[in-house]
Order: C-alpha cells, then sequence, then structure tokens
C-alpha cells in the first residue's frame, strides 16, 4: 500500500521481532484451531472482550513470544527474498481457508490485504486486536486469580439396581412412606427424612435417588431404600450404584449483561427472553449445561462429577467478568 | 390452479385461485368469495409437481422420493411465508431447514402435531437469521400452538441442527410492532386527540427502549411489554394536556392492541427510572413531580439522559454502604417512596435516598429470602457407608394392624 497503512505502523510499534516458523503458522489457519497461539494473546482475549464495549485498550506491546509467523514481510530486506516463495505459498493457504474461517475473519481481511503489497498487520479502528477473533471456540481459561466463589450443590440424582423383580402394592401397601399410582406413573415413589430424599422405585428393581445434597448422602439414602425394600421381604442387592447428574448453583454478585453474552459467545449461548428470562450456556470443556441470569445467579447442571462444577465455574467466571457492564 | 373445467357451485364462475388462509390452502371463487375446498386438492401430475397430493391411479411417481408428510409439511412452510409477506428467499431458506430437520433421526418419529410446529420453527430461524423481527407469539398465533410445545420443539431444532439463531433486533421489533397501532390515522372509532403521528412516535418509543434496555428493564424480559409500555409513554409525553388522562388499558383497546399482563409492571419500572433522572434535572428540581406529571417532560429527559443516567445512578460499591445506612435509618420503606417525597437537596452531593445503583429490578427488590450459605458441617460428616440402624428403618414400615385398615380402606 502506499504510505503507512495501519498495519506497518502496528508492527513497527511491534518492533518487528517475527520467528520465522512456518510449520506453526498454518496452525493459524485451520478453522477449529485458531487459538494455538502462545498464552499473552490467550490472556489479552478476556480484555479484547471488556474492550469491545468501552473504549479501545492500549495493546500490550511486548510481543516477543507471539508468533506472527503466517505473515511474510518482516523488516528486514535480507529475509524478504527467502519469504517471498513461502509468502506465496502461504498466501495460497490463507485464500483457500478464508471462506472456510468466518469466525476469524477480521484476521483473514487484513492479512490477505497486505499480501500483495507485503505490508504488515496493524490493530483495526475499533481497537480489537487482529490476532485474537471476537467469537471463541471454547472459553479462556484465565490465569489470573480464581473467582473465590464456590458453587453449592443442590441436587444428586444417582440410580441403582437392586437387582430383584419388585411388586410394587405390596410395597406401596406395607410401608408408610411410599406413593403408587400406576395410572399416573408407573413406579412407587418413596421418601426417606434423613437424608431428606425421594426415590423412585420401578418394578424392574431399578432405582433413582434424588434430592441429596452430597454424592455420599445419595448413597447413604440410596443404600436406606435398599434396606426398606429388604426389611419388606424382598431379596435387594445394591448394584452399580452411580451418579448421573449432579445441580449446584452460585451467585456471582454482580449483574450480567446476558445480551452482549449471547452476542461473542454465539455457539455455545442460547438467550430467547420470550422463553425463559435466563441464558442457556453449554460449555464443552467439562460438558456443563449453565443457566445465568441477569441477578448474576448461575446454576450449573449435567455434571458426573464434583469437580466438573468447580472447573465449569472457574472456566465461565472471567467471561462473566467482562460482561459486568458497570455504570 | 385448479383443474380446468371446474366452476364454483355458487355462481359457476371459472375463475377460481387459490389462496392460503392462515397457512392452509384454500381454493376460493373469484367472484362470489365461495371457498370450494380447504387443505389439499388432489388433482393430475401438474398439480402433483407443485407438491400437492394426487390421487393414486393418476400419479406419476415423479415425486415419490418425498413422503407425503414431507410435501404437506414443505407446503404449509410455504404458506407460512406467503402470509407473512416474507421474500422468496426465506421461503427457500426455510423449506430447506425443513428437509434437514424432517431427515433427522431426533425428528423421525415425532407427533405430528409437533412436526407442524417445526414448519413454524423453521421459518422463525429463517426470520432470525435475517433480522426480520419476528416473534414467537405471532408464529404460535399461525400455527394455533401452545407456546411450551412450540418453545420445546424451537429449542430441540436449534441444538440437533446446529443453528445459530441471532438475537432479536429490539429496534426492528419496535417499528414492527408499531406498525399495528391504529392510532396514526384518523378513524370513526379513535378521538381526535388521541390520533399521532407515526414517525416521531417511532423515534420516541426508540428513545424510551433504549432507555430501559441502559437500566436494566429488558435483560431477561419479554419484549413485547416493554415495546407496549415504551410506547404509551411516548404517545402520552407527546400531547400531554389531553392524553394523560388515558390509562394503558385504554390506550391499547384504541390503538388495537392486546395489553400484555407484564406491561403494568414495566410501566411502572419506567415511571421511576424517569423519576430518579428527573431529580437530577436542575429546572425540574422545583416541581414535586409524580408518576403523572413527569410524563410531561419525558422529551426532555430523554435528551439529556446520558448525563441524567450517570448522575443519577451511583456505582453500586459505594452504594452498599449507603443502603446499610439507609436500612439502619428507614427500615422497610422502599426507596421510591422516600424519592418522591423527600426535596432533591443540593446539586454536587448525592442524597442518600436520591441515588441508587442501576440494578436490575430483581436485584433491588429480592422476592426470596436470600438463603445463606448451607451449613456444610452437617453434610460433610457423612460418609456413604455409615451402618444404618434397624430402628430407623422400621419407622418407614406399617405394622399389621395398620395394614389391615389400610387393605379395608382401600379395598386392595
Amino acid at each position: 500500500m502506499d504510505g503507512a497503512s495501519p498495519l506497518e505502523r502496528y508492527l513497527e510499534r511491534c518492533g518487528g521481532q517475527f520467528k520465522d516458523d512456518l510449520s506453526t503458522s498454518l496452525q493459524l489457519f485451520t478453522p477449529m484451531s485458531p487459538y494455538d497461539l502462545d498464552l499473552p494473546i490467550q490472556a489479552t482475549e478476556d480484555v479484547v472482550f471488556s474492550s469491545q464495549f468501552n473504549q479501545p485498550k492500549e495493546l500490550p506491546t511486548d510481543f516477543s513470544s507471539v508468533d506472527l509467523s503466517f505473515l511474510p514481510d518482516i523488516a528486514q530486506d535480507n529475509k524478504e527474498q527467502n519469504l517471498s516463495k513461502d509468502g506465496n505459498e502461504t498466501q495460497k493457504e490463507l485464500d483457500g481457508s478464508i471462506p472456510r474461517n468466518e469466525d476469524s475473519s477480521g484476521i483473514m481481511d487484513e492479512s490477505s490485504l497486505s499480501y500483495p503489497d507485503a505490508t504488515r498487520p496493524s490493530p483495526e479502528a475499533s481497537g480489537m486486536c487482529p490476532l485474537t477473533p471476537m467469537t471463541p471456540m471454547t472459553p479462556a481459561t484465565s490465569a489470573s486469580e480464581s473467582s473465590g466463589i464456590v458453587p453449592q450443590l443442590q441436587n444428586i440424582v444417582s440410580t441403582v439396581n437392586l437387582a430383584c423383580k419388585l411388586d410394587l402394592k405390596n410395597i406401596a401397601l406395607h410401608a408408610r412412606n411410599a406413593e403408587y399410582n400406576p395410572k399416573r406413573f408407573a413406579a412407587v415413589i418413596m421418601r426417606i427424612r434423613e437424608p431428606r430424599t425421594t426415590a423412585l422405585i420401578f418394578s424392574s428393581g431399578k432405582m433413582v435417588c434424588t434430592g441429596a445434597k452430597s454424592e455420599e448422602q445419595s448413597r447413604l439414602a440410596a443404600r436406606k431404600y435398599a434396606r426398606v425394600v429388604q426389611k419388606l421381604g424382598f431379596p435387594a442387592k445394591f448394584l452399580d450404584f452411580k451418579i448421573q447428574n449432579m445441580v449446584g448453583s452460585c451467585d456471582v454478585r454482580f449483574p450480567i449483561w446476558l445480551e452482549g453474552l449471547v452476542l461473542t459467545h454465539q455457539q455455545f449461548s442460547s438467550y430467547e427472553p420470550e422463553l425463559f428470562p435466563g441464558l442457556i450456556y453449554r460449555m464443552v470443556k467439562p460438558r456443563i449445561v449453565l443457566l445465568i441470569f441477569v441477578s448474576g445467579k448461575v446454576v450449573l447442571t449435567g455434571a458426573k462429577e464434583r469437580s466438573e462444577i468447580y472447573e465449569a465455574f472457574e472456566n465461565i467466571y472471567p467471561i462473566l467478568k467482562g460482561f459486568k457492564k458497570a455504570s | 390452479m385448479a383443474a380446468p373445467g371446474r366452476r364454483c357451485p355458487g355462481c359457476g364462475s371459472a375463475e377460481l385461485l387459490e389462496d392460503a388462509l392462515y397457512a392452509q390452502q384454500q381454493l376460493v371463487c373469484a367472484a362470489c368469495g365461495c371457498v370450494l375446498a380447504e387443505g389439499l386438492l388432489t388433482t393430475t401430475y401438474s398439480e402433483e409437481e407443485h407438491r400437492r397430493e394426487v390421487a393414486y391411479s393418476q400419479s406419476t411417481g415423479q415425486k415419490e422420493q418425498l413422503s407425503r408428510c414431507l410435501q404437506r409439511g414443505i407446503r404449509r412452510v410455504q404458506d407460512l411465508c406467503k402470509v407473512l409477506q416474507l421474500p422468496t428467499v426465506f421461503e427457500e431458506t426455510a423449506v430447506s431447514y425443513f428437509q434437514r430437520a424432517m431427515q433427522h433421526p431426533a425428528f423421525h418419529l415425532v407427533s405430528l402435531e409437533k412436526k407442524e410446529l417445526l414448519g413454524g420453527c423453521c421459518v422463525f430461524v429463517t426470520c432470525r437469521q435475517h433480522n426480520w423481527p419476528l416473534t414467537m407469539g405471532t408464529i404460535c398465533s399461525l400455527l394455533y400452538a401452545k407456546q411450551e410445545l412450540f418453545a420445546g420443539v424451537f429449542l430441540s431444532l436449534q441444538k440437533e441442527l446446529g443453528l445459530s439463531v441471532p438475537a432479536l433486533s429490539l429496534a426492528d421489533l419496535v417499528k414492527t410492532h408499531l406498525n399495528s397501532f391504529r392510532l396514526f390515522q384518523h378513524s370513526a372509532d379513535i378521538p381526535a386527540p388521541f390520533v399521532e403521528d407515526k414517525e416521531k412516535m417511532v423515534a420516541r418509543t426508540l428513545q424510551i427502549v433504549e432507555l430501559a434496555g441502559e437500566t436494566w428493564l429488558v435483560t431477561g424480559r419479554h419484549p413485547i411489554p416493554i415495546v407496549t409500555a415504551a410506547a404509551f409513554l411516548a404517545w402520552q409525553s407527546l400531547q400531554p394536556g389531553t392524553r394523560l388522562a388515558c390509562p394503558l388499558a385504554r390506550f391499547c383497546r384504541v390503538a388495537g392492541v392486546d395489553l400484555p399482563p407484564p406491561a403494568h409492571l414495566r410501566l411502572k419500572e419506567l415511571l421511576e427510572i424517569l423519576l430518579r433522572m428527573a431529580s437530577q434535572l436542575a429546572w425540574l428540581r422545583v416541581f414535586k413531580l409524580d408518576k403523572k406529571t413527569v410524563v410531561k417532560h419525558i422529551g426532555d429527559l430523554l435528551q439529556h439522559r446520558i448525563f441524567l443516567l450517570k448522575n443519577a445512578f451511583c456505582v453500586e460499591e459505594e452504594e452498599e454502604q449507603h443502603a446499610v445506612a439507609l436500612g439502619e435509618g428507614s427500615p422497610g420503606s422502599p426507596r421510591a417512596v422516600a424519592q418522591e417525597k423527600g426535596c432533591p437537596v443540593g446539586i454536587k452531593h448525592r442524597q442518600e435516598g436520591g441515588t441508587r445503583p442501576l440494578l436490575p429490578p430483581c436485584l433491588i427488590q429480592p422476592r426470596k429470602r436470600l438463603r445463606m450459605a448451607a451449613p456444610s458441617a452437617v453434610d460433610s460428616a457423612v460418609s456413604g457407608d455409615e451402618p444404618i440402624s434397624d430402628s430407623e428403618i422400621e419407622q418407614y414400615l406399617r405394622g399389621p394392624e395398620e395394614i389391615r385398615a389400610f387393605s379395608k380402606a382401600k379395598a386392595w
């Protein structure tokens, strides 16, 4: 381009410390992993999200560890001849991958424009870092301190096999805490007071135990139900106890701008105010569904392990902080 | 078109037209309006091309790859698009989504009722992707569907096909919703002072809706009641003299629009925000404004809203200390009452009752008692493998007399 394009000015600021490593350059253009970048870029993702809605922030100027090798041209002339050939190859890669990768279209457009003129990339006027696309594929884990908030477990659902055929009518007749309405549901609903839980007992001998607040409580409750069934005269065993679902909740203590969250995390979020006041966020790793509300309360469900809930919350907390929208 | 030679039984005319009324095909006489047939007609091969049903003896097997259910569904999607007057490209996209969905194993065995809703969902998703403001309420009323059922089908469609549905644009929704208000032309049943210029009303309603968005009144709420309440305030403020006395219910009746039940609450919240902003406007402080009179000054408030919002609502952390002090000072009195009763004091320093943090209404007035974190001491003591005492289990079993009494009573 003629004159100093924004691209050139940006690179001049960064000081032209580019590694000449083509093998990693191709990684950048694979559609599903635009995040194979070094840590400094990942850490600025959070910066990018909050900066979208405030003034454009100052970009960190130390990019020494950043791999910008996808750019064919650098400050030194002697390397240009080496790279011109590579530049053409990578340009073909670029052109091929542009239609595939709409998410990082910001980067692609800039780079493709710069190629014919051998210029360097630069941040766009909006202040968005060109190396970090707007929509992430996975939530970035912050390297900074943890949230300090621990989600409380509210409900555990577990199943166990009593391994014997049961006569539900008999159970309903002989047990005080059982209800059985075959027209409504084909199982006995039994409740115990300590731990306060409910069990669905099916005639096949399978049982579902819900309402416990911890894994140990769920196991204890399931054993108590099995004992009740044993005392009623059935040869009940206690096989394959498994926790199927865990539900936790917590409060981040600040209001969350859900409209912004659904804009930037569109692949994971579903926010339909006409249907439900909360935003449904389906996290990929760990595979947890979070219900996020404007009041800052978060419900996490779908976990098989307690650690998944904690990990999911640690993942979402930095994202939510970005949408705090302090006024 | 209908087969040649078919005549209207009412008037004998040969001018028969296909019309889609409420997304259902009808064969109508153009001369007298008599409806010849509803639903699909069984006709010849030329009809078969257009995905209409054909009698077996006359069918040519050309379109056999499409099942009847699929044909019917596609037809329904096309009729929906015609009724909503959508561009042709929407129709094609919606039909392609519908075909994809019907081939997906998750929707193979779904009931016919849900398959009909699936067609509506595809149209809805297409509109949202092109930023065409269409609400679920509209689609549900066209399909005569229950909203819960529609919601379930929509969510599963979104998940199974992996469609990204962008958020509803509130600005477009305002314009479309206001189109259905009958206040922009003089007519017999609308009093003359109620008629309003459309451009002015749309502009002001947009501003009020934006204000609601900035003050946390929109997030998590159904958009239509907010638009209705904002339109009402805009309409009132454009001619306060004659319109202040008209309540919201009457406004909606005159405008020919349904009044959604949450609109009253939204109106109250909007007025509270406006009152707080008014307390910061120098020339309004002399008036003791209440919910009625503040409407007259909405124009001024909207003009300076950025400045007023900044001053009327303080940052959260500082407010917490205020809240503690206020809570001890006047327990139980809602802040809005304090605001309306008290005279605003100086301009520079914030009065304790005058400002509050800019938070969503659910945080300002928590309806539920905030439960303290559950005591985990008891929970952590449980190991899951403790011995279970017999007496504990016995308490859950019935004694023999009890069983006898029970079986007599229940006749099991």
